[in-house]
């Protein structure tokens, strides 16, 4: 069976390093609010991070018409294949997760991978609270 | 099947066009009309090669976008002629939009400095290059289509009034290769094609969406429940965020 991205609120201290690994991988470093994975603030110390689920039926895939979502069948993960997507923005207004991210600069939309098979954000977390297992 | 572009063997399925092909191959052919997703209009030529069939040996140009690969034809994406033809288009494409940064970067990649045409007053930064219109019929909608003649003919709207088919999707200016589509988002509104699209709100946090007119596009058009579009990315993650807090995830 394909690998899974394991959020493991409990050990998160919210310190941010999943998000500055994504970002440097998927934004070039420039925007760190740009980042896939999302720390929220839950409570006096606890922290739980969100991150595209990659949902088996998922909205994002039904929302676009122009097969520019594809399901990497080795890591499970929904992929954007860039030169397919016209930016009509509707995968990012259906993730009922509001983890995909339509990108108005270049007019695509952008989303978790998986990075491919190896998540940038599970490799740095310092504290084992994001696992690829 | 087999196909030779600038002497390197290539493999190449039945479907390929020689730009797809070469694509796929790692060899580049510039292009501005095509798109992955759209019909092949050859709008834009500059995606021209040179293609020597093995039935004749005559060397005939041709958009790579569009021409359909055969067995044992021989693609030249650097010949004499080809260098010509991109240098003539790219001087044409500029004299309709001679400041613009993307043609001004290509045609300098391409040894063109600037356009020896004249340009004209009316001359704005359509290239004439379909995608908008595409993206748009792709959408259902047909809201905009070429209006004018010369100089002046440039994607619009029919009559310049924005019909009731355009949902303000905001695609034609996303995929607009040089920004002559302008898309202004408005906390309120967004304005597209000189029209006012009032957005929707949040259900939560109130802060602005796409317009209501697309939404209920997407309600009739797509098979996904119509709560999905209530709320903005930010709560939505917060709502999962205390999903997962609350299911005690350890
Ligand atoms: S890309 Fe082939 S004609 Fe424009």
């Amino acid at each position: 069976m394909e690998k899974t991205l394991v959020v493991i609120p409990s050990k998160c201290t919210g310190c941010g390093t999943c998000k500055l690994a994504c970002s440097m991988v998927k934004g070039k470093g420039e925007i760190i609010a740009r980042s896939r994975i999302h720390i929220h603030t839950t409570g006096p110390d606890s922290h739980v991070q969100t991150t595209c689920l990659q949902c088996v039926e998922a909205a994002c895939m039904k929302a676009c018409d122009t097969g520019a979502l594809v399901r990497n069948v080795e890591t499970g993960a929904i992929e954007v294949n860039a030169d397919r997507c016209i930016g009509c923005g509707l995968c990012e207004i259906a993730c009922p997760f509001g983890h995909m991210h339509f990108n108005l600069q270049t007019g695509k939309s952008e989303k978790c991978d998986l990075c491919g098979g190896d998540p940038a954000c599970a490799r740095f977390c310092p504290h084992g609270a994001l696992e690829y297992k | 099947m087999i196909l030779r572009i600038d002497g390197k063997q290539i493999e190449a399925k039945k479907w390929d066009t020689i730009l797809s092909a070469a694509k796929r191959n790692g060899i580049s052919i510039p292009s501005l009309c095509h798109h992955d997703a759209l019909e092949n209009v050859g709008a834009c030529r500059l995606c021209v090669v040179e293609v020597k069939t093995s039935s004749n040996g005559e060397r005939k140009l041709v958009t790579a976008c569009e021409y359909k690969v055969a067995p044992h034809i021989e693609v030249f994406t650097h010949s004499e002629a080809v260098r010509r033809s991109r240098q003539t288009t790219l001087d044409l494409l500029l004299a309709r939009a001679p400041e613009n940064k993307l043609l001004l970067d290509l045609s300098r990649e391409n040894g063109v400095e600037s356009t020896s045409y004249s340009t004209s007053p009316d001359a704005n930064e359509c290239i004439l290059c379909y995608l908008c219109t595409r993206a748009c019929e792709k959408m259902g909608c047909n809201a905009i289509s070429a209006v004018g003649r010369g100089q002046g003919k440039s994607i619009q709207p029919p009559f310049l009034t924005v019909p009731d088919a355009c949902v303000g999707c905001g695609s034609c200016a996303a995929i607009c290769p040089t920004g002559f589509i302008e898309m202004i988002d408005m906390p309120s509104k967004r304005v597209i094609w000189g029209k006012e699209f009032e957005r929707a709100k949040c259900e939560s946090c109130g802060a602005p969406l796409i317009p209501v007119a697309y939404r209920e596009w997407a309600i009739a058009n797509r098979e996904l429940p119509e709560d999905y579009y209530l709320q903005c990315q930010e709560c939505k993650r917060k709502e999962l965020a205390s999903k997962f807090s609350g299911l005690g995830v350890s």
